[in-house]
């Protein structure tokens, strides 16, 4: 029996305006514009699949892949251009926390007001009441305006009221990235334990929090559904999706490629090719590059893009000072890192070839990689380091000491 | 019995389960029957967001709902000033405070029923962009709240009425129809330009002119008796012409309202209503893409 089925489903956007600054000016064009034939953009085209009951599905893709698109089919608020979306039972939507708060309102009054909108009834909400609050830990200023809240109080007062929904079906966004470390796995003990009694479907880009959560996956690409099964071979779909996908690199279009990245591959510590690492693993990244003229001076350079996009973290050949002169013909660079300071997660990488300030080769997310949690890193980024430990009688040792090997973390 | 056939078993939905199912939008009138029904199961929501309406208005107002008071007798003022002081207007036989407000009042109720709900999807797609609700509820709970307005004023319409001895008759009934139409064309029209307001944000920006001219084209300050002939057949096409008039006359004339005018009023905003609910339900599936 299935909780969710989607049948041939589309979704067709008419794109009159690509930018809002280039908004005609005078009356004539912005009614010729107005008029004017649209751009077509499918955003999804003929999807089709079903979730079983109690199945929790992830859904995976890069941006632009539709993802969006099928969370706000699935929730209702857009309709699709074509096919249909049978849904058996409550379905709720965590997709943004504190929908319909009103600043001038207190806590109760918003608790109401948001559960309402979710599609709770009120007498629900009464009797949940303190269950919410006492999530939330915001009992002291329940009877003050939202408005007075600090932005933590607000996030947690919201996902309190979505987390107490009850839900047949539970639709989530990458909404689990709320407060504080404490609250973040009460929210995630939520799900865990709102997963045991309902339907799931998760919508992520990051992997990592998919394969925790889900038993199936499906990876969608430009609007289409590229792979659907179980977690292990999604990913090796997905980097595959972002090895070849055919966007073009920016900038490198008046420049001949006189030098190409041919491959990219990443080893670990005992020369094995790899995928996923763990922070703080050794790493080496190995680049084959082809060279159709001998190029002096060039220098290479990996990016590293998280899952929100940005830019975490460069190798480069650039700041050592020394530049390779490839000769014609191919070859190989290495770079090789003892411990990595990456945190979890998924990441996309760019490698690139320069010479003198111009790409002579930009291979845009050409691959993916994925970092685990080595030993549980707190902070932004793991920094290598060493300690000692030194007591007081042995103050006196400390020269000797200081030429000891010191203990590796 | 037969059994059931794997396929079968496979479409069945969960038994006591609602099933539903989103499909491209389409102007099937049954779409008003199942509409209706699910804004029946979002009741909730319009009671609690027609209370949060009133609620916010007046937060952190010194005078709060004396608010509801000031303004129609604010323009009670202005038009007795006017029509009584500066130039005589007739009235009709009642003092002309009594006169303007009895007609004040049914307007004031139309015209913030009007001004508010055609920008109300706009001014709420935050909401609309990131949960599914029945959209129809965000311009019923300005008619509500224009509503509870309308009630506080009656409170000192009554209280002008016993002051200056103005008798109630039993035509003062016809109150309630004359009510239930005006809400019936005032939401049909609210519904109707709010969903047109996501895709052409003029229609928010005319409201306040339009409105204007309205009042002036409607006998508010002044009866429908002292509308030359010739200029009748304007007042006819008017709906709120026959609606307003019938408001003032069954409550300080004590007599029955002008059936004609009264009925065509009715039969607009009841062909209307229906109208506008499917135009808006067939709009409403890609509001949160244009918005």
């Amino acid at each position: 029996m299935h909780a969710l089925r989607l049948d041939h489903v589309s979704k067709r956007y008419l794109i009159r305006q690509a930018h809002v600054d280039a908004a005609p000016v005078g009356l004539l064009a912005r009614l010729r514009q107005r008029f004017a034939r649209p751009h077509v953009f499918w955003a999804l085209r003929d999807v089709s699949f079903e979730v079983g009951q109690g199945e929790a599905l992830g859904i995976i893709g890069p941006n632009g892949a539709g993802k969006s698109t099928l969370l706000k089919l699935l929730a209702g608020i857009t309709a699709p251009t074509s096919g249909e979306i049978a849904i058996s039972g409550k379905l709720s939507a965590l997709l943004e926390v504190g929908s319909g708060f009103h600043p001038e309102l207190t806590g109760i009054e918003n608790i109401y007001l948001s559960g309402t909108i979710l599609g709770m009834q009120r007498q629900e909400i009464t009797d949940k009441l303190d269950d919410i609050i006492d999530f939330a830990g915001v009992r002291q200023f329940i009877d003050v305006p939202v408005k007075r809240y600090s932005s933590g109080m607000v996030v947690r007062l919201g996902f309190s009221v979505a987390a107490h929904l009850d839900p047949d079906i539970l639709l989530l966004d990458e909404v689990l990235a709320v407060g504080d470390a404490a609250f973040q796995k009460k929210c995630i003990d939520r799900v865990m334990e709102l997963k045991r009694r309902s339907t799931v479907v998760f919508i992520s880009h990051d992997l990592a929090a998919v394969q925790q959560l889900c038993d199936r996956v499906i990876v969608m690409n430009q609007g289409q559904v590229i792979y659907d099964g179980a977690t292990a071979g999604a990913m090796s779909a997905y980097s595959a999706l972002a090895r070849f996908r055919a966007s073009p690199p920016p900038r490198t279009e008046s420049v001949a490629k006189t030098a190409e990245i041919v491959s990219l591959e990443f080893i670990d510590g005992a020369g094995q090719p790899v995928q996923m690492v763990k922070t703080g693993d050794a790493l080496r990244i190995r680049i084959q590059y082809q060279a159709r003229v001998a190029v002096p001076d060039a220098s290479f350079i990996v990016f590293f893009y998280g899952a929100d996009g940005a830019l975490h973290c460069q190798f480069t050949t650039w700041l050592s000072g020394e530049t390779a002169d490839l000769a014609a013909g191919g070859g190989i660079v290495e770079f090789s890192c003892e411990e990595l300071g990456l945190q979890p997660g998924s990441y996309l990488i760019d490698a690139i070839i320069d010479q003198h300030g111009n790409h002579l080769d930009w291979q845009y997310r050409c691959a993916t990689i994925q970092v685990n949690a080595g030993r549980n890193v707190k902070g932004l980024f793991y920094h290598p380091h060493t300690w000692r430990a030194t007591s007081e009688s042995s103050l006196l040792l400390e020269e000797n000491l200081a030429a000891e090997p010191r203990n590796q973390v | 019995m037969r059994a059931l056939s794997a396929e079968e078993v496979l479409s069945t939905p969960f038994p006591g389960r609602p099933t539903k199912n989103i499909r491209p939008p389409s102007f099937d009138p049954w779409r008003i029957w199942s509409a209706g029904r699910e804004l029946l199961r979002y009741r909730d929501l319009l009671v609690t967001l027609s209370l949060h309406r009133i609620n916010v208005r007046y937060k952190q107002s010194i005078l709060g709902w004396a608010w509801a008071l000031i303004q129609p007798l604010a323009l009670m003022l202005i038009y007795t000033i006017i029509f009584s002081v500066v130039t005589r207007m007739p009235a009709e036989g009642v003092p002309y405070a009594v006169f303007v407000y009895a007609a004040l009042l049914p307007w004031t109720y139309f015209s913030t029923i009007m001004t508010n709900s055609a920008t109300c999807l706009v001014n709420h797609s935050g909401l609309i962009t990131k949960v599914y609700f029945p959209r129809e509820i965000l311009p019923l709970t300005y008619v509500v709240a224009a509503f509870v307005d309308f009630l506080v004023g009656a409170l000192v319409l009554a209280g002008m009425m016993v002051y200056y001895r103005v008798p109630v008759t039993p035509y003062a009934l016809y109150l309630i129809p004359i009510m239930v139409v005006l809400s019936a064309f005032g939401l049909a029209l609210a519904l109707f330009l709010s969903v047109l307001q996501v895709r052409v944000r003029d229609i928010g920006l005319a409201m306040p002119l339009v409105m204007q001219i309205w009042m002036f084209a409607t006998p508010v300050v002044y009866p429908l008796s002292a509308v030359p002939a010739r200029l009748r057949l304007y007042y006819d096409m008017n709906p709120l012409a026959g609606t307003i008039e019938s408001f003032r006359r069954v409550l300080l004339q004590g007599k029955p309202p002008e059936y004609s005018s009264f009925l065509e009023a009715s039969i607009i905003a009841f062909v209307l209503l229906p109208l506008a609910y499917l135009f808006f339900k067939y709009r409403e599936a890609s509001m949160a893409d244009f918005i």
